[in-house]
C-alpha cells in the first residue's frame, strides 16, 4: 500500500498558501465601507497578481486619426463596434468586446490599441467606463 | 470483454443528468441498474446545443476564427486551427514555416494544460482532492506561460488564415525553458501521486475496460483510442504545421506499464505520457525553430478580399487533447461568409465507447468513466430535435430522407441557375 | 435514582449538549482549515460551520412531495439526540460530575447506541423518496454492517483483557479510564494494541461517512446520497449530528487508548478547579491530534472506495488486522 502525496500533504501545512489572495482576506461587512478605510489608509487591500506585457485587455481608441473606414468593424467578431455614420467615427463596446485585438491589426491608421488595463467589471454594460468613443 | 449476465431484461432504472455533480456539462445516462450494478446503459446528448455553426455562417471567415476559438473552453487551439487549415487549402495559401512552427508550440502547451485540467477533474470524480488541487496548481504554470506568450490565459486569439498573429522571439525563451523545468518535476510528482496511489489503482484498474476489438469498431479517437492500444494520432498519421519534423510516436500505454487494458488507469497514464512528450515536443520546436515570416498575407484587408474570391470546399484536422478535430468548410466566390461550415468535435466519436465502458460496472464508477474519455458535451453538441416540447430522435431511415430530400432540393436549384 | 439526580442529570445533558455541538463545530472549522493548508489552501475561517449553520437555520426546510414527512422530519432529530445521548456514557479527562451517567453503561451500549445516528440517516435517507437517497441508504447500512466486525474486535480484546485480569466490570469505561490497558500488556500485546489503535483510527472515517469510506454520501456519485433532499433546518440537524459524532468517536478512541490525564503525568497537586482546566485543555487537545489523523489527514490523501471495497476492507484488511491485534493481545497473557 502507498499513499504518495502524504509527505507532500504534510510539508505543505508549513508551507505558505499558494492561493492568490482577494483584495480583502475575507468579506468585510461593507464593500464601501472597506474602500473608505483604504482611502484613508486604515486598511489595505492585497495587490493584483501582476498581468504579462502583452495582455489583452480593455481597448483604447483614438478618435483624431481615425478616419472613419470601418474596416475595423467588417473583422470584429463579437459586433461590438459600432459605426457613427455622421461624423464617420466609430464607438466600442467593452462590455462586448472579445479583447482579440483583430480590429487594431487592420486598421489603415493604427489609431486602435489594446491597453493592458483587465479590472473591466460593472453593473451597467453601458457604464461609461465600459463604452470607447475618445 | 466483460462478459454480462444479465438475469432480467431491465433491473431498476435510473437516471444521472442532465445536471449532476458528477457532470461538468449536461449529457444524460439512462441506466438499468440491479443494485450496484449497471446492466444496461444508454446516454442522451444535445442538452447544450448553441447554434454555434449557424452564427459562422453569418460572418467572414476572420471572424468565424475567433468564433471557433470558442467552441471548446478549453481547447483554446484546437478549433481555429482546423477551421484555419481548412480555409487555407480552399483558398491556396502557404503557411511560413515560422508560424507552423508557432502554431505547434501553443497547441502543445494547451494539451499540457488540457490534459493537466483533466487529471484534476479526474482527481475530483475520485474524491481525491488533494490531486485534484495538485494538478491544477502545477496547470497555473502552463496558464500563467500561455498568457505571457499570447495576452490570454485561455483564449489565445494567436492564429489567422495564412500563419499567426504574434510571434514567439528569443527574449521569451527563457521563461518557457523555466516552466519547461518546472513541468519536468511536476511530472514526475504527478506520476508518483496519480499512478502509484493505491487508492487510485483500486478505482481505475480494470474498471470502464475498452478493449481493443471494442475500440476498433466504435473508432475512438485520441488519448481514448491510444489508451486502448490503438496507434492513431494525426500528428503522426497525417503531420501538420510543425509535427512533420519532430520526433513524435504514438503514446500507448505499454510505454510505461508494458501492457495494454484499455481501463480508466490506462486512459490517466497515456494523457500523463502526453504531458511529458509535449514538454519534449515544446522544447525540440524551439531548436529547431527557423527564421521567417508570421503570415502569407500580412494585411488583414488583402486576406478577406483573396477569401472573397476563394471558391471550393476542404477538411481541416488537428490533433487535439481530446484526440481527432474536423472542421468542414465550403466558401463560394463572391461571399464573405462560408457557405457550409461542420465541426467534428473530437468527443463525438468518443461518446459511444461510454456505453461497453459502463455496462457491467458500478454506479460508483460513472463519473470517473465518465470523465475518462474527457469529454467536451458542449463543443460536441450539434443539434436538438424538440417538436412541441418533445424532444426526438432520429432514426437512420429518417435521417436517410432528409438527406435524399436536400440532395433533391440542391440539385433543382443548381439545374436551376 | 431520585427526581434530584434526575433533574441533575437532565440538566447536565443539556450544557453537554451544548457544549458538544459548540465542540463539534469547531473541531469541523479547524478540520477544514487544517485540509485547506495541506492542499496549499489558504481555506475558510474556523468559524465557518457555524455560518453555515445559521444560514441553514434560516433556510426554508424542503419536503419533498413524495417523501414520509413524520419520519422526514423525525430522522434528523433522532440522530443528533442520539449522537448526544452516547456523549453522556463517555468519561472525559477525569473531570468530576463526567460522564454524566456514570455507572449506568458499558462499552457494549455505546456500540449500540453509535449505531443509532446512522440509523436515523438510513430511515431519513429511506423516507425522502428520492432514487439517490435510496441508493445513499442502502450504501449506509452496508457501511454500518462493514464497520462493525473492528469494532467489535478491538472493544472484545479490551474486554478480555481486563477480564483475564480479574477486574470487575471488564466492559465498563471507567475501568478502562482508571487503568490504561498500555500498563497491563507486554511487548506482544503493545504491537496487538498498536494494531487495534490503526484499526480504531480507521473505523473513525466510516463512522462518520467521511473519505474514504463516503459512499453512502458520495457527492460526485450520487449526489450527497442520504443527504440529497435535505435542506434548511433539517440538514442543520445532520450536520450537528455529525459534529457530535465526531466528538463522540474522537473521545471514545481518547478513552480507550489515551486515558491519562496532564495532572497525573507531572504529577502535580493543586486545585480541583485548575486541575480539571487543564485536564480538559489537554483534553480537548488529544482529541484534536486523533481527529487529525484519523479524519483530516486520511480524507485527504485517498480516493473514495466503491462500495463493495468499503467492505473488503473493513472485512478482508482492517477486520484481519483487528482481530490478529485481538489474538496478540491474548497470547501476551500466556508469556
Amino acid at each position: 500500500m502507498t499513499f504518495p502525496i502524504v509527505p507532500d500533504l504534510l510539508s505543505s501545512l508549513f508551507k505558505k498558501p499558494n492561493t492568490n489572495p482577494f483584495p480583502a482576506p475575507q468579506l468585510p461587512p461593507t464593500v464601501t465601507g472597506l474602500l473608505d478605510e483604504v482611502n484613508q489608509g486604515k486598511a489595505e487591500l492585497n495587490p493584483p497578481v501582476p498581468a504579462p506585457e502583452r495582455l489583452r485587455g480593455k481597448m483604447t481608441y483614438n478618435r483624431e486619426t481615425c478616419i472613419g473606414c470601418n474596416l475595423c468593424i467588417k473583422v470584429c467578431p463579437a459586433h461590438a463596434i459600432e459605426a457613427i455614420p455622421a461624423v464617420k467615427k466609430v464607438r466600442f463596446y467593452v462590455s462586448q468586446c472579445i479583447q482579440c485585438g483583430q480590429c487594431t491589426e487592420i486598421c489603415p491608421k493604427q489609431c486602435l490599441a489594446l491597453s493592458g488595463e483587465f479590472l473591466n467589471a460593472s453593473h451597467d454594460r453601458y457604464d461609461r467606463s465600459l463604452i470607447v468613443e475618445r | 470483454m466483460k462478459t454480462i449476465e444479465v438475469k432480467k431484461p431491465s433491473g431498476y432504472f435510473t437516471q444521472i443528468g442532465p445536471a449532476h455533480p458528477a457532470l461538468k456539462e449536461p449529457v444524460m445516462f439512462n441506466l438499468d441498474v440491479e443494485g450496484e450494478r449497471i446492466i444496461k446503459a444508454d446516454f442522451a446528448p444535445g442538452m447544450s446545443h448553441r447554434g454555434i455553426e449557424w452564427m459562422g455562417l453569418r460572418r467572414n471567415c476572420i471572424q468565424v476564427i475567433y468564433l471557433a476559438e470558442r467552441i471548446c473552453g478549453i481547447c483554446g487551439i484546437t478549433h481555429s486551427i482546423s477551421f484555419v487549415r481548412a480555409v487555407e487549402q480552399i483558398a491556396q495559401i502557404q503557411v511560413p514555416v515560422r508560424a507552423h512552427y508557432i502554431r505547434s508550440i501553443v497547441g502543445e502547451l494547451e494539451r499540457i494544460h488540457s490534459h493537466l485540467l483533466w487529471a484534476g477533474v479526474a482527481a475530483h470524480e475520485l474524491g481525491f482532492d488533494s490531486a485534484f488541487y495538485l494538478a491544477w496548481r502545477v496547470r497555473e504554470n502552463v496558464m500563467d506561460l500561455v498568457e505571457y506568450l499570447t495576452g490570454n490565459r485561455v483564449h489565445y486569439a494567436m492564429i489567422q488564415i495564412g500563419g499567426v498573429r504574434r510571434d514567439i522571439t528569443r527574449e521569451q525563451f527563457p521563461r518557457i525553458e523555466e516552466s519547461m523545468k518546472f513541468f519536468d518535476n511536476a511530472y514526475d510528482q504527478l506520476a508518483r501521486v496519480f499512478l502509484d496511489d493505491t487508492t487510485v489503482q483500486m478505482r481505475c484498474r480494470d474498471c470502464g475496460v475498452l478493449t481493443y476489438e471494442e475500440a476498433r469498431q466504435l473508432c475512438p479517437v485520441g488519448p481514448t483510442a491510444r489508451a486502448s492500444g490503438i496507434k492513431k494520432d494525426v500528428r503522426v498519421d497525417h503531420p501538420y504545421a510543425g509535427y512533420a519534423d519532430l520526433d513524435i510516436e504514438y503514446m500507448t500505454p505499454d510505454r510505461l506499464t508494458g501492457e495494454v487494458r484499455g481501463d480508466v488507469y490506462d486512459r490517466i497514464v497515456v494523457r500523463l505520457l502526453e504531458v511529458k512528450q509535449s514538454i519534449a515536443l515544446v522544447r525540440q520546436l524551439l531548436e529547431q525553430m527557423p527564421d521567417g515570416p508570421l503570415l502569407a498575407i500580412p494585411k488583414p484587408a488583402v486576406l478577406l478580399a483573396k477569401l472573397k474570391g476563394a471558391a471550393g470546399e476542404a477538411v481541416g484536422r488537428h490533433e487535439a487533447p481530446r484526440g481527432e478535430v474536423m472542421h468542414y468548410v465550403r466558401l463560394e466566390a463572391g461571399k464573405d461568409e462560408p457557405v457550409s461550415w461542420k465541426v467534428k468535435a473530437s468527443s463525438y466519436s468518443n461518446y459511444l465507447s461510454w456505453i461497453p465502458m459502463m455496462e457491467g460496472e458500478q454506479i460508483a464508477d460513472i463519473p470517473i468513466i465518465a470523465a475518462s474519455i474527457d469529454p467536451c458535451i458542449s463543443c460536441t453538441d450539434r443539434v436538438a430535435l424538440v417538436q412541441d416540447g418533445n424532444r426526438r430522435v432520429l432514426t437512420k431511415a429518417e435521417l436517410h430522407r432528409l438527406s435524399v430530400e436536400k440532395t433533391r432540393r440542391i440539385q433543382a436549384s443548381l439545374s436551376a441557375r | 435514582m431520585s427526581v434530584n439526580e434526575i433533574l441533575l442529570a437532565a440538566g447536565g445533558a443539556l450544557i453537554m449538549a451544548f457544549f458538544s455541538m459548540v465542540g463539534g463545530l469547531w473541531f469541523a472549522g479547524i478540520d477544514r482549515v487544517l485540509a485547506a493548508r495541506m492542499q496549499a489552501r489558504i481555506g475558510p475561517p474556523v468559524r465557518q460551520p457555524f455560518l453555515d449553520i445559521a444560514k441553514l437555520m434560516i433556510k426554508q426546510n424542503v419536503v419533498p412531495a413524495n417523501a414520509i414527512p413524520w419520519l422526514f422530519n423525525g430522522a434528523p432529530v433522532v440522530a443528533l439526540a442520539s449522537a448526544v445521548t452516547i456523549l453522556l456514557y463517555i468519561p472525559m479527562a477525569g473531570i468530576p460530575g463526567l460522564p454524566i451517567l456514570q455507572g449506568h453503561g458499558d462499552l457494549v451500549l455505546i456500540m449500540y447506541l453509535l449505531i443509532l445516528p446512522a440509523l436515523a440517516m438510513v430511515a431519513g435517507g429511506l423516507a425522502a423518496g428520492s432514487p439517490y437517497a435510496t441508493i445513499g441508504a442502502q450504501r449506509e447500512m452496508v457501511t454500518m454492517i462493514a464497520y462493525e466486525l473492528p469494532l467489535a474486535a478491538t472493544i472484545i480484546a479490551f474486554a478480555w483483557k481486563f477480564a483475564s485480569l480479574g477486574i470487575e466490570h471488564p466492559f465498563s469505561l471507567a475501568t478502562v479510564a482508571a487503568q490504561p490497558v498500555w500498563t497491563l500488556v507486554g511487548p506482544v500485546g503493545f504491537m496487538g494494541l498498536l494494531l487495534l489503535l490503526v484499526t480504531m483510527l480507521l473505523v473513525v472515517p466510516g463512522e462518520l461517512g467521511r473519505i474514504p469510506f463516503d459512499a453512502p454520501e458520495a457527492e460526485t456519485e450520487i449526489a450527497g446520497g442520504l443527504l440529497v433532499e435535505y435542506s434548511g433546518r433539517n440538514l442543520a440537524l445532520f450536520t450537528l449530528s455529525l459534529a457530535v459524532k465526531t466528538i463522540v468517536v474522537t473521545s471514545l478512541i481518547v478513552g480507550l487508548f489515551f486515558p491519562w490525564n496532564l495532572t497525573d503525568i507531572l504529577a502535580v497537586a493543586c486545585c480541583a478547579t485548575t486541575a480539571a482546566m487543564i485536564n480538559l485543555a489537554f483534553f480537548i487537545l488529544k482529541l484534536l491530534v486523533v481527529m487529525f489523523f484519523s479524519v483530516t489527514l486520511v480524507r485527504i490523501s485517498v480516493a473514495r472506495f466503491r462500495i463493495n471495497q468499503v467492505v473488503d476492507v473493513y472485512w478482508k484488511i482492517l477486520g484481519v488486522l483487528a482481530l490478529l491485534g485481538m489474538f496478540l493481545v491474548m497470547a501476551d497473557a500466556l508469556f
